[in-house]
């Protein structure tokens, strides 16, 4: 096996500041709820990066079982930051699959990834405000576009975490084709159910992130679907259409709200450190469920004719524009992509372990 | 009540190993000496150990012949169930007011005959035996106890009055009042010791509410030759228990609860209770869940492999957690780091948590000068020049009161401060 001496430092670019105190103990990985047997963290993960096990870090899926409730950095002896530490893994594991290296650049450049998404914002209006054709035909091109675009940037991202996960370490390509393993990787995409195993469990965090979650998956489909044209035609108050929008918009904005709150106030153990692309994540969502309950509104009480809203929707839509090319492929949303991935590799791994895995 | 004045060259305040030694180094150079006790018997808490480690010897046969000599010293005064009030410096004198709390009894007139213990029949839960015994409302604080006099606890008395009149030199008063007494002194020595870390100080370890997982102290009076059950039960349903489980830096090297230092004495005072466990009950399961073992005296590290020599188990993981099950036995959780690692309960009869040391006392409530450490021990002035001067002139510090550390430290400690006290006093 290589040795990486530096690779606790380049860890440590992604967060995880105070990791070196650790003194291999174990509290971490015993107080943890959701360490397993067959996946065993924080301490056997910590212990790789100090040792420099390039391989074995970059290989690991036990990151992405951590929902990071704090409970070992909370007990730490050293106060180590366990957790921050997981935090930090998953940061450079998403910079290691990335084949574009953005990701990479913009961990380690703090505020950069912002800076550009401003930029980016102002850029995107000032196209769309300038556009003098049938800006609802545009919009609905553009919408459709999105899923294309997420769907190649994800790919790149699973290939990428197939061949560091399995392909590597196992020697091949491996795959477990069992009913049972696939509805478990889907159970675990939709529910993000281990959240609920932390010892603690942490209501407020959960119900936001419920909140968040749904108000969220409504707004991509609203607009990936492209089921509103709000330049076109006039909604009813009480609508079917518009009652989704009112409660994705009001959903996202309230447990966001809560969200940012906690990680002003630092009040849980788990919003005490954020990165600049944790904030990033959670303004850019802010403004997309603000900018979405505004459009429909003045749609609603003004009509497809007003002026306010034709500027309202383009600015609604240059922001998910901004969301789609800069912020899904390279904040913390992609974890919930990843968790339910790695429960399925798992799977995978036991299955080539026991000889039974489907494998070319 | 009329004030009680003692002049003396030095008071020592605290009475464990560390005060007796340095009042007995500097009465038998011709210092006059008083020495302070909070408790109602000198001793601290070498006098409620069972053997010492590294030898094994009895702790109560070292410490009884240094009790009794500084209690007929001619030239040490003794005060016990006195609490210290205030020092004050004046010029190059200290005075202390002490006020003798009232055990309820003449001490000129008793004779230690024990009747009034005999017929009390108020049974309360004994904290020399850390509650695990019982003694009388009115008793001898324990065997060995210097002096040998009785003490009343009015807030459990009945007023029933058998004391009274079984008594034969009608020495119980109940209508005692505390007593204020005034000692000056040119020299003052802190040898005011350690408290263990409470059972509460980590929220994972149960809180004190598990019956089974006990006190290091507690599992000493178990060992004791004089302990509370005469042999090694357990306290939830007085089972002799078939596995033990030692759980080390229960109480230190843990900055989550605020007390990020090694204590110094629990590898070892853990060490030497598995090895006494396993004399009592040849065959009993021990385990030791430690980070790492800290045996780092004279003939330590032999002790600690003699101790795996004879099939203790010693486990390298930080216990995480101690939970019960329905017949309360206590199951620990831990990373076994061995092998295939991972998380992993095991459940035990008995659980000792090894605590830390945290000082007993605020030294610097005192005013004297004598600044404390961040950990809240009295500090050293310079720890490479002398190991008892403190930053108040006068202000000596023996013991575990400048922090962790064993009885052989203590006693080196104590002859140190007590020849840094002389030649203060000397050049005054
Ligand atoms: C479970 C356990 C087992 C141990 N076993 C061993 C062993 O086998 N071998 C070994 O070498 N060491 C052992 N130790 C360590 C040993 O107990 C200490 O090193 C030693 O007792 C310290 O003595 P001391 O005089 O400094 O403190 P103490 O014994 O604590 O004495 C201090 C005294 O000062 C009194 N006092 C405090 N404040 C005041 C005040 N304000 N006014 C008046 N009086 C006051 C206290 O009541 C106490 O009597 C053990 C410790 C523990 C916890
Ligand atoms: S991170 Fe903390 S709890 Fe975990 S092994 Fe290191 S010191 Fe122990
Ligand atoms: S943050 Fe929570 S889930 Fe993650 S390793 Fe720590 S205890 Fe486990
Ligand atoms: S008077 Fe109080 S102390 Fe005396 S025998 Fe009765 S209960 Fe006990
Ligand atoms: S002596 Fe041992 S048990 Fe005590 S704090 Fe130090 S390492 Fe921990």
């Amino acid at each position: 096996m290589k040795v990486n001496p530096e690779l606790i430092d380049e860890i440590k670019k992604y967060g995880a500041f105070d990791i070196s105190a650790c003194f291999n103990c174990g509290n971490c990985t015993a107080v943890c709820p959701l360490s397993k047997e067959d996946a065993s963290f924080p301490r056997k993960l910590i212990r790789a990066g100090h040792v420099g096990m390039e391989e074995k870090v970059a290989s690991a899926l036990e990151p992405w079982h951590c929902y990071y409730c704090g409970e070992c950095s909370a007990t730490c002896p050293r106060e180590a930051q366990p957790g921050e530490y997981m935090m930090a893994l998953r940061r450079y594991l998403i910079a290691k699959y990335d084949i574009t290296g953005l990701s990479k650049i913009f961990y380690k450049t703090g505020w950069l990834q912002a800076w550009l998404a401003a930029g980016l914002l102002a850029a995107f209006y000032w196209l769309y405000s300038s556009y003098t054709g049938d800006f609802g035909a545009l919009a609905g091109k553009i919408e459709l576009a999105f899923p294309v675009y997420v769907t190649i940037a994800l790919g790149g991202y699973i290939i990428n975490m197939y061949r560091h996960t399995i392909v590597k370490p196992l020697g091949g390509i491996k795959a477990s084709l069992k009913p049972a393993h696939i509805y478990d990787t889907l159970v675990h995409g939709f529910t993000q159910k281990n959240f609920n195993g932390c010892e603690e469990t942490d209501w407020t965090r959960w119900i936001a992130h419920l909140l968040v979650m749904s108000g969220y998956v409504l707004t991509l489909l609203i607009s990936n679907l492209h089921l509103l044209s709000p330049l076109d035609k006039q909604y009813v108050a009480f609508g079917p259409v518009s009652l989704l929008v009112w409660y994705s918009g009001l959903a996202i904005l309230v447990g966001g709200g809560i969200m940012s709150s906690r990680r002003v106030l630092k009040s849980a153990q788990s919003s005490k450190f954020s990165h600049p692309s944790d904030w990033l994540f959670v303004v850019t969502m802010f403004l997309i469920g603000a900018s979405l309950l505004f459009t429909h509104f003045l749609n609603v009480a003004y009509g497809p004719g007003d002026p306010l809203l034709a500027k309202i929707y383009r600015l609604n839509i240059a922001i998910e524009t901004v969301w789609i090319i800069l912020i899904v492929p390279f904040t913390k949303w992609i974890h919930i992509f990843f968790r339910p991935l790695a429960v399925y590799f798992q799977h995978v791994r036991k299955e080539a372990e026991a000889g039974t895995a489907f494998s070319i | 009540m009329s004030l009680e004045k003692i002049e003396v060259d030095a008071l020592v305040v605290g009475s464990g190993i560390a005060g007796l030694q340095s009042a007995l180094d500097l009465a038998d150079q011709g210092y006059s000496v008083a020495i302070v006790e909070r408790n109602p018997s000198i001793g601290g808490k070498m006098i409620s150990l069972s053997k010492v480690f590294p030898t094994l010897d009895c702790a109560s046969c070292i410490t009884t012949p240094r009790m009794a000599s500084v209690s007929h010293h001619p030239r040490i005064t003794t005060l016990t169930y006195s609490t210290v009030d205030a020092i004050r410096r004046e010029g190059k004198t200290f005075t202390a007011a002490i006020t003798r709390k009232p055990r309820y009894i003449d001490e000129k007139e008793c004779i230690s005959c024990k009747r009034c213990e005999e017929v009390c029949p108020v049974f309360l839960p004994d904290e020399y035996e850390q509650g695990m015994g019982a003694k009388k409302t009115i008793s001898i604080p324990f065997t060995n106890a210097i002096p040998q006099f009785p003490v009343m606890h009015p807030e459990h008395c009945i007023r029933c009055g058998a004391c009274a009149r079984a008594c034969p030199k009608d020495c119980i008063d109940f209508l005692q009042e505390p007593a204020p007494v005034e000692i000056k002194a040119k020299a003052v020595i802190l040898a005011t010791g350690y408290e263990t870390t409470p059972m509460t100080a980590k929220k994972q370890y149960g809180l004190g509410a598990l019956p089974n997982v006990i006190s290091p102290m507690a599992a000493e009076r178990l060992l004791a030759p004089h302990g509370p059950y005469g042999r090694v039960l357990r306290p939830s349903d007085g089972m002799t228990p078939g596995s033990i489980a030692y759980v080390q830096c229960a109480g230190s090297r843990d900055k989550s609860i605020g007390i990020p230092y090694c204590s110094r004495v629990c590898c070892m005072y853990a060490i030497k209770q598995a090895i006494l466990l396993s004399g009592s009950l040849p065959i009993a399961d021990i385990t030791i869940y430690y980070m790492d073992i800290r045996a780092f005296g004279k003939g330590y590290e032999q002790f600690y492999n003699n101790a795996r020599a004879m099939g203790i188990n010693f486990v390298k993981a930080k216990v995480a957690r101690i939970t019960e099950d329905e017949n309360h036995n206590p199951v620990v959780r831990i990373e076994k780091q061995e092998g295939t690692s991972g998380p992993e309960e095991i459940k035990h009869e008995l659980v000792i948590l090894s605590q830390g040391l945290v000082p007993a006392c605020d030294g610097s409530k005192f005013g004297l000068g004598a600044a404390n450490n961040e950990f809240g021990f009295v500090k050293l002035s310079d720890e490479t020049v002398s190991s008892a001067v403190t930053d108040g002139a006068g202000v000596f510090v023996a013991g575990t009161a400048k922090g962790p550390r064993d009885i052989p430290d203590s006693v080196v400690d104590a002859g140190s401060a007590a020849i840094e006290a002389a030649s203060y006093i000397r050049r005054l």
